[in-house]
């Protein structure tokens, strides 16, 4: 048996590997300098960095796609002044990897910008090799607050998102001026992302003389039914939940079997259609706040989404819009420079840190960190199997 | 041992066992036809794994796009066919086969054999390790930044890490399942000492003078992990030594007020020297890191080999091939067991120390447990107890995941990384460079005199 | 903690315990015939779960009726329980027997088992995405009773009847039938046994068999209670094995013991320490056991599963 079984195993692994790699053709016979591609329209890349394998992969995916999606509809416009590649970089959203990963781009001269990384710990780790580089990062998804510390000195970094604390101030805002609640339970994943939001969130509500319990819940708990007993038990009037919406789901079906009916709410790591589906009847009423506008019925966002279901056979995920976003404000600064053959990393990077762009989810800019301007936070509502937008939680808050 | 004149008993066994089945079992079980289906099944598999992604819409969809696309599957499924009718039908019969290994048996000594003892000459061997210093010392000149950083921060830490546990496994025979536990302790403890974690130390001192002290940190973590533990037997250590990293691991991300939680340490300093007539700093460039850790690496490797043929190294072989033996000859089993854990931890700390340092930043998802479980990998992969079987085979493995990434859609570089770990298991169980005792150990077991260690004892007896 | 706080969380820890044990019984009978980590019985807990997800997703119930339910619930023990033993049985095949037949050092088995889990929680990950997706529970997990005013669930029934069913099915397995006695006898030892005609190559086989089909089967338990992912199996496996070994490794009512002992701690450990010092909680114990009795609670008794 094993005697025939491995080497069609071994041959099937060559096999299947010839079979898979026809899209990585991107970064080859990239030698040539910036924008010397032959023809009379120069070639640049858009970079992409995030975990796009390994555990923590989901979201990395997602981006990818969006990216990816922006440029082949820019090169597919026909309307660009050069001709763009779209080259990925897998970080295995761990820091390890990260470095190394960044490098890939790096080395890569007809890199001019890239889109990512997309958690904050492969940021923290790269950053200053873009730094050094002078090539702009544009994140979908770090939210951690230091990242954009002066201290750091990542000069390369734009935050395409607002951070944590604007997020974390909305929930205890809405929680406290709102629905003034006077004793409410964090509950934190204990990602960087989770933690950073429970922190504020938490500074937020004390601030305001609220009461606050803290509870961590790392991420893949198996079994959520003691900590739903907890938050029936604590005699808390409002939940936070700060994770991600693969651990939201079963906590809210765990919160519905224990019986517990105050306020919920959650942050952008949440809101995804994919917490509704998996939840069920237990989202049902679950508050979501995301800095992202609700442009569902927009026309543009309804082709995006057409356009993406047409090419992954799926909706858009988590980021996946905000990551295309990212990728055509970088293509629209690249047509902003008078001649295409002069485009450089440096030049884009100071032109991104200075534009301002209106996406599908939101306007960009950059403060003079890379951290984004704009606090406006926007709170949406699952009813009826849905996640509704609500409105601007800063105007909630003040009726 | 090359000379064996007759086939090997298991093998004369089983044939004369297939042939009595192939009397008596009706057409479909006989193994010719079992074959057959495993290969179809095989088919199957192959199809899915080579498919497309996954839609997160419907989770039929690639699965029902791998299946009924009417090329992938039969395409397969005539490829693995194939394969079988050319293995059933095209070799001799099992007794022609069972000759025909006994003639390659009785052959004289291959020629490459010839090669290998012109090879163990001193001279030739000393030349031979100057050679590859050499290409090793000048290789981060020829590739790319991006490939220095792999051979840094992937590569070179982690060789140092095997290295270290090779100690542990190789020759004192513990299987440790916890051992980024100690790469972790090394780590966070540089970080406190450089001042980079939310406690503060009394002094902040330079990276250089901080790894000395994470080495020290680790031994003592090692001996206090190993004291109360390592009278558990083989398979109970490993769990404990598991569970001991969780415990590392989940008190670096909860303990928020000493290692800063989930967020980690950032701004960790590069070392630097400041020593009057030297001044060098290391930044961001990782050539230089690659010289710092091969400096490093061969100082533990001189001294781990002094070690091996030393007094110790001899105690760790006696205990590992039979402990109750060893302590009857008055070997302190817990002695040198304790040092051997203590060696390999402070191995690690050392890693930890030069990976805070270079990377300048860590947080705990450097040092999940996945990390601990592949760096056992890399050491069984390369040749456990082979110190240049661990260095080959953990640089080689450290690679290719980094390799596939050009080559591989990500999706599926794990599952080849997977199949790759089980057909060398399977060809090439001693591992890529295997050390000469362990070998003999293995050969000694396979033909049942002595069983050698719990670790080399082949399971679920053998095969009758 | 107050009383009624005890009776809270006992509970959910009976119902993570039985599940932890169910698991667990695959690790155990496996070292107990093979002597060696089957470090991929995680996935087979996996499978367990995927394959429900796939069949429930194509029948796409809707609030079914009582009879219905049960119905469900019956066909997803099955599905989970044939794939799951399926799984078990071509690992044996694929990733065990050839180096059996080589005689290979058991480490090997150790490292060759990791590969067969990375390949098979990838190749899950391929097929059904990287995020995770959730069961539809075939009832309404509604209260049941309450005990001490705490309440009990259907799913917590559910859970905990199958796992006390099973095991005990299992031990009438071991202990009462031939081929139970065969896997006894390998247990103690193997090579006696095939010399006194017991088909080694078939008992470990089947040995895999029972394992994987009780592993599959705590996966779709599992999946209901939580949700279906690629790495699902990775910790409830790792800490079924910890269980395994505080029982006594290679005794199946140790396995039972030692899961039920870990539940509880994971589940207490939630109001006393926090929620985020569940393992660590978990594997205190694991230590503190094994430093006081180095074979597990009930010892270990390869050959004497019982």
């Amino acid at each position: 048996m094993i005697k025939i079984a491995l080497p069609v195993v071994a041959s099937a692994l060559v096999l299947s590997a010839c079979g898979s790699d026809d899209k990585k053709d991107d970064s080859k016979g990239s030698s040539s300098a910036p924008g010397g591609g032959g023809g009379d329209k120069p070639t640049y890349t858009i970079g992409f960095q995030a975990g796009l394998s390994g555990e923590n992969s989901a979201l990395g995916l997602n981006e990818k796609k969006g990216a990816e999606l922006a440029v082949e509809q820019a090169n597919a416009s026909g309307a660009l002044p050069f001709t763009l590649k779209f080259t990925t970089s897998d970080d295995e959203a761990s820091e390890t990897k990260s470095v190394a990963a960044a490098q890939k781009l790096i080395d890569d001269k007809n890199v001019v910008v890239v889109v990512g990384p997309a958690f904050s710990g492969p940021t923290q780790a790269a950053s200053p090799n873009y730094a050094k580089a002078k090539l702009a990062t544009l994140s979908p998804s770090a939210t951690r607050v230091s990242l954009t510390d002066p201290k750091n000195n990542f000069t390369a970094f734009l935050r395409g998102t607002p951070n944590d604390s604007a997020q974390g101030g909305g929930m205890a805002m809405y929680f406290s001026q709102k629905l003034h609640l006077k004793n409410v339970m964090i509950v934190n994943d204990k990602t960087p992302y989770g933690e950073g939001l429970a922190a504020v969130a938490k500074d937020g509500l004390t601030k305001a003389g609220v009461q606050v319990q803290s509870e961590s819940a790392p991420q893949k708990t198996p079994d959520y039914t003691s900590l739903a007993t907890k938050v029936k038990n604590s005699g808390a009037d409002g939940l936070i939940y700060a994770g991600y919406y693969d651990d939201a789901a079963p906590f809210a079906k765990k919160l519905k079997e224990a019986g517990v009916t105050i306020p919920m709410i959650s942050g952008d790591g949440t809101k995804d259609d994919k917490f509704v589906d998996n939840a069920k009847d237990a989202a049902e009423n679950w508050l979501l706040t995301c800095p992202c506008m609700d442009a569902s019925k927009e026309a543009k966002t309804a082709k995006f989404v057409t356009d993406y279901k047409a090419k992954y056979k799926e909706d858009p995920g988590a980021y996946s819009a905000e990551s295309y976003d990212l990728a055509n404000f970088a293509i629209e600064q690249m047509k902003t420079f008078s001649d295409p053959k002069s485009i450089t990393r440096e030049a884009l990077l100071g032109k991104l840190k200075a534009a301002t762009y209106t996406g599908l989810t939101k306007t960009f800019k950059f403060d003079q960190n890379g951290e984004y301007v704009g606090e406006d936070i926007f709170l949406y509502t699952v009813k009826g199997g849905k996640i509704e937008y609500t409105g601007n939680i800063k105007e909630l808050s003040k009726s | 041992m090359s000379t064996i004149t007759r086939p090997e008993a298991d093998e004369r066994d089983m044939v004369v066992m297939d042939l009595a089945k192939l009397r008596r079992v009706p057409w479909y079980r006989q193994p010719r036809w079992t074959r057959l289906f495993g290969m179809v099944l095989a088919a199957a598999l192959l199809a899915l794994a080579t498919g497309p992604n996954a839609s997160t819409d419907d989770i039929f969809f690639s699965v029902n796009e791998s299946m009924t696309d009417g090329v992938r599957l039969p395409v397969c499924i005539a490829l693995m066919v194939a394969f079988w009718a050319f293995f059933e039908f095209v070799p001799k019969a099992p007794v022609e086969r069972a000759k025909a290994t006994a003639r390659a048996n009785t052959v004289d000594m291959p020629a490459w054999q010839n090669t290998k003892k012109a090879f163990d000459k001193t001279p030739v061997k000393l030349g031979a390790l100057a050679v590859v210093v050499v290409v090793l010392a000048v290789l981060p000149l020829f590739i790319s930044t991006r490939w220095n950083q792999v051979l840094v921060g992937n590569v070179a830490v982690y060789v140092l890490l095997a290295i270290g546990l090779n100690v542990v496994v190789g020759w004192a025979g513990l299987l440790d399942l916890g051992f980024i536990a100690f790469f972790a302790i090394g780590a966070y403890s540089t970080a406190f000492w450089t001042g980079s974690l939310p406690t503060k130390p009394p002094v902040e001192l330079n990276p250089f003078l901080a790894m000395p002290i994470a080495v020290v940190t680790c031994l003592i973590a090692g001996v206090l992990l190993g004291a109360p533990t390592l009278r558990l037997r083989g398979d109970y250590l490993a769990i404990v030594t598991l569970g001991f990293h969780e415990i590392v691991y989940l008190i670096a991300n909860n303990a928020n007020g000493f290692s800063g939680g989930s967020g980690g340490a950032t701004n960790i300093p590069h070392p630097s020297v400041h020593l009057g007539f030297l001044d060098y700093e290391w930044e961001l460039d990782p050539k230089p890191y690659w010289w710092l850790i091969m400096g490093m690496a061969a100082v533990v490797v001189f001294l781990f080999i002094r070690l091996e043929h030393s007094r110790v190294g001899r105690a760790w072989t006696a205990i590992r091939e039979d402990e109750i033996a060893a302590a009857a000859n008055g070997v302190n089993t817990v002695k040198y067991k304790l040092m051997a854990f203590a060696i390999g931890a402070s191995t690690s700390g050392l890693a930890g120390g030069v990976y805070a340092s270079k990377t300048g930043f860590i947080s705990p998802e450097s040092f999940k447990l996945m990390f601990s479980v592949l760096v056992l990998a890399y050491v069984i992969f390369g040749g456990m107890g082979s110190i240049w079987g661990v260095m080959v085979g953990t640089a080689l493995l450290a690679w290719l995941p980094e390799y596939l990434k050009d080559w591989v859609d990500e999706n599926d570089r794990i599952t080849y990384l997977g199949a790759l770990l089980v057909i060398m298991m399977i060809y090439r169980p001693q591992g890529l460079i295997p050390s000469r005792r362990r070998k003999r150990e293995l050969t000694l077991a396979k033909e049942g005199i002595g069983d050698a260690d719990a670790m080399t004892e082949p399971a679920g007896g053998r095969i009758a | 903690m107050t009383v009624q706080e005890f009776w809270d969380y006992l509970i959910p820890g009976i119902a993570l315990g039985a599940l932890y044990a169910v698991i667990a019984i695959g690790y155990t009978m496996v070292y107990g015939v093979l002597q060696l980590i089957n470090f991929a019985h995680s996935e087979v807990f996996m499978v367990g779960g995927f394959a429900v997800l796939m069949v429930f997703t194509k029948i796409d119930f809707n609030d079914p009726s009582v009879g219905m339910s049960v119905l469900l619930v019956l066909l997803g023990f099955a599905t989970a329980g044939f794939a799951g033993a399926g799984t078990a049985f071509a690992l044996e095949k694929v990733a065990y027997r050839p180096l059996r037949k080589r005689n290979a050092p058991r480490l090997a088995f150790l490292i060759s088992a990791i590969g067969a889990s990375f390949l098979l929680s990838n190749l899950a990950g391929k097929l059904f995405g990287r995020n995770n997706h959730s069961l539809t529970i075939p009832f309404e997990n509604k209260k049941v009773f309450t005990v001490m005013n705490a309440q009990v669930t259907v799913l917590q029934v559910l859970i905990v009847c199958s796992a006390v069913i099973m095991m005990i099915g299992l031990d009438l397995l071991v202990n009462r039938t031939k081929m139970g006695a065969g896997i006894r006898a390998v247990a103690q030892d193997a090579e006696t046994a095939g010399l006194m005609g017991v088909d080694i190559d078939k008992v470990i086989s089947r040995t895999f068999i029972v394992g994987g089909l009780l592993g599959g089967i705590a996966g779709f338990l599992f999946a209901m209670n939580s949700s279906v992912g690629y790495t699902m199996g990775f910790f409830p496996g790792i800490t079924a094995f910890a269980a395994a070994v505080v029982g006594g490794i290679g005794n199946v009512r140790g396995a039972m013991l030692g899961g039920l002992l870990l539940g509880l701690v994971e589940s207490f450990s939630s109001p006393l320490f926090g929620e985020e010092w569940r393992y660590v909680s978990a594997f205190v114990v694991l230590i503190l056991v094994l430093m006081f009795r180095p074979t597990g609670i009930l010892g270990e008794r390869l050959g004497r599963t019982a």
